[in-house]
């Protein structure tokens, strides 16, 4: 009857400062209540810690200790229904938990070892964005499961094509699988695009874990090529032909002179009367003015090539280290893979 | 009076360049074929020969100072305008100052004394002279081209008419052979001569040959 009352008072004070209450503040009256064994008032105030919604509600850690005291105190009440209920409960909240055995004693610990190993549960972990180069680095995911189970994962197009299976077999607690970013025909990387990455027991079961499947967008980063060097200009090079303007000077020295001849009794003259023979002047200055041009026509000056060979040489020979390392980057394309959230897929038969 | 004009020019051209240390020094020789028609307002007549000439010049930083001398015999030139007409010795002497402005350009002035000589009478020109001239380089250092213009700042002539307005021009081509300080030249000349009032003009058309050396 004193019990009665005291668990009475107690859910009384407690629902009378629920609203001032955090969940973390009633999940340590709860622990304190559970360590005075005092359990029926340590229940109530667990069970209203873990009833909290968002965004009240107690993080996952928090969540699975609340889980972890009100297993053992449902069963030291002799409730082992209720205890295993919340076992159940911890272990799919977070199949790697562990209640610590320093705090609880061997038949709670034993208990949620029973559970553990009837609950199947089957969780992934996938880093939100990876880049890779393909065949050099990984892409990885974690598989967590609560018990041994075979497990098969599968990288498939998202209209459920497969593409690759990256792991089939068992896993007892956890396992790091990884994908080196090429597909199972050539070993070439996928092309761009949308797909999944499917985790499923192997073989399916009804009472099993349901299959989890996430969502990969998958593209291409085109790799950085290094740019081609400058060719070498003028200057420091020096020219290796010579100018055509010297013969347009040429050709129009000769044929101003040639034209001045001509016009000199003209434009000088009073009567503009002069002999012809002037006109074999004219012709003379002329020839001369295309001499002057043909003489000057652009032509290769040898010694500035050969001076400038060793530049040019140089500059050859970092144009093919660029091509060589602009292969080799080519060649090692890098994906970019974006992971989205954790879902439930449907069941295959 | 040739020889005392020359003289004087000479020995000008001496006394700067012994100021100086490294002068420059030129000699050309010409060679040409002259023709000289007059027109008095009355008569009208063609006269042509052969000449020859020189010219020396030397440079003295930047300055140039220099004179000329030709000579030439011309006779009627044809049947129509030789008719009645004398012969004549051209001659005439040139002393000339100037420099060169730029490596393209050369500006002279100077005076000019032009004789026409027969047997019986000399008809003298005397006038001053401006002359610049473009030297367009066609092959450098072996071949150009040059086109030299001047014009008579003032002129007399002892003839009743008086002298007008004197300006010429000439156009040629230059040979240098290359490391040869010689060079050939190639040339046409035309210069016109008015004479005072409504007295008509002397032209006088040349094509010459010359050679000439440059001393360093």
């Amino acid at each position: 009857m004193p019990r009665v009352l005291t668990v009475l008072a107690i859910v009384v004070a407690a629902g009378s400062r629920l609203p001032a209450q955090s969940a973390g503040d009633l999940l340590q009256q709860g622990v304190r209540l559970y360590q005075k064994l005092e359990y029926d008032a340590a229940v109530t105030l667990l069970r209203q810690s873990l009833a909290r919604r968002a965004p009240a509600a107690l993080p996952d850690s928090q969540r699975a200790r609340a889980l972890s005291y009100l297993a053992a105190t449902e069963l030291f009440q002799q409730q082992r229904d209720s205890a295993t209920a919340a076992f159940r409960e911890l272990v799919r909240l977070d199949p790697r938990y562990r209640p610590d055995e320093l705090i609880f004693p061997p038949q709670v610990t034993n208990l949620f070892e029973e559970v553990r190993r009837s609950t199947k549960v089957l969780n992934v972990e996938v880093p939100p964005r990876t880049e890779l180069r393909a065949r050099l680095e990984w892409f990885t995911a974690r598989l967590i499961t609560s018990s041994l189970q075979t497990v098969q994962v599968t990288l498939a197009h998202d209209d459920g094509t497969p593409v690759r299976t990256l792991w089939d077999g068992p896993v007892a607690d956890s396992l790091l699988v990884k994908w080196d970013g090429t597909t199972s025909d050539g070993g070439t990387p996928p092309e761009e695009g949308h797909y999944l990455l499917r985790v499923a027991p192997h073989p399916a079961t009804e009472d099993g874990p349901p299959p989890l499947q996430v969502p990969l967008d998958i593209t291409q980063v085109a790799p950085d090529t290094v740019n081609w060097p400058a060719p070498p200009t003028a200057p420091p090079l020096l020219p290796e032909r010579t100018s055509a303007t010297p013969a347009l000077g040429s050709l129009a020295a000769g044929a101003l002179a040639g034209g001045a001849v001509v016009a000199l009794p003209a434009l000088f003259g009073r009567s503009g009367e002069a002999t012809g023979a002037r006109f074999a002047v004219a012709a003379t200055v002329s020839i001369a003015g295309i001499v002057g041009f043909f003489a000057h026509q652009p032509h290769p000056i040898e010694a500035n090539i050969r001076a400038n060979a060793p530049a040019r040489a140089e500059w050859q020979r970092r144009v093919e280290q660029v091509k060589v390392e602009n292969a080799k980057r080519r060649g090692s394309s890098r994906l970019l893979i974006r992971a989205g959230p954790v879902t439930v897929a449907e069941r295959t038969p | 009076m040739r020889v005392l004009a020359a003289t004087c020019a000479l020995v000008l051209a001496a006394s700067v360049a012994s100021a100086q240390r490294r002068p420059t020094i030129g000699l050309r020789a010409d060679a040409f074929m002259m023709w000289v028609h007059s027109d008095t307002g009355i008569a009208r007549t063609s006269l042509r020969g052969p000449g020859f000439g020189g010219e020396g010049r030397i440079g003295v930083n930047g300055w140039l100072f220099g004179l000329g001398l030709l000579e030439g015999q011309l006779k009627p030139a044809g049947d129509a305008g030789g008719t009645g007409s004398p012969q004549r010795d051209l001659v005439q002497g040139t002393v000339f100052v100037g420099g060169r402005l730029l490596p393209w350009l050369e500006m002279t002035a100077g005076p000019v004394v032009r004789a026409y000589v027969t047997d019986s009478t000399t008809e003298r020109w005397v006038f001053w002279q401006a002359r610049a001239r473009v030297d367009a380089p066609i092959v450098m250092g072996k071949l150009g081209s040059y086109l030299e213009v001047w014009r008579a700042l003032s002129s007399d002539v002892n003839l009743p008419t008086g002298a007008g307005r004197i300006q010429g021009g000439e156009a040629g081509v230059v040979f240098q052979p290359p490391q040869q300080r010689v060079w050939l030249r190639l040339s046409y000349r035309m210069d016109d001569a008015l004479l005072g009032g409504p007295g008509g003009n002397e032209t006088m058309e040349a094509i010459t040959l010359s050679g000439g050396i440059a001393i360093p």
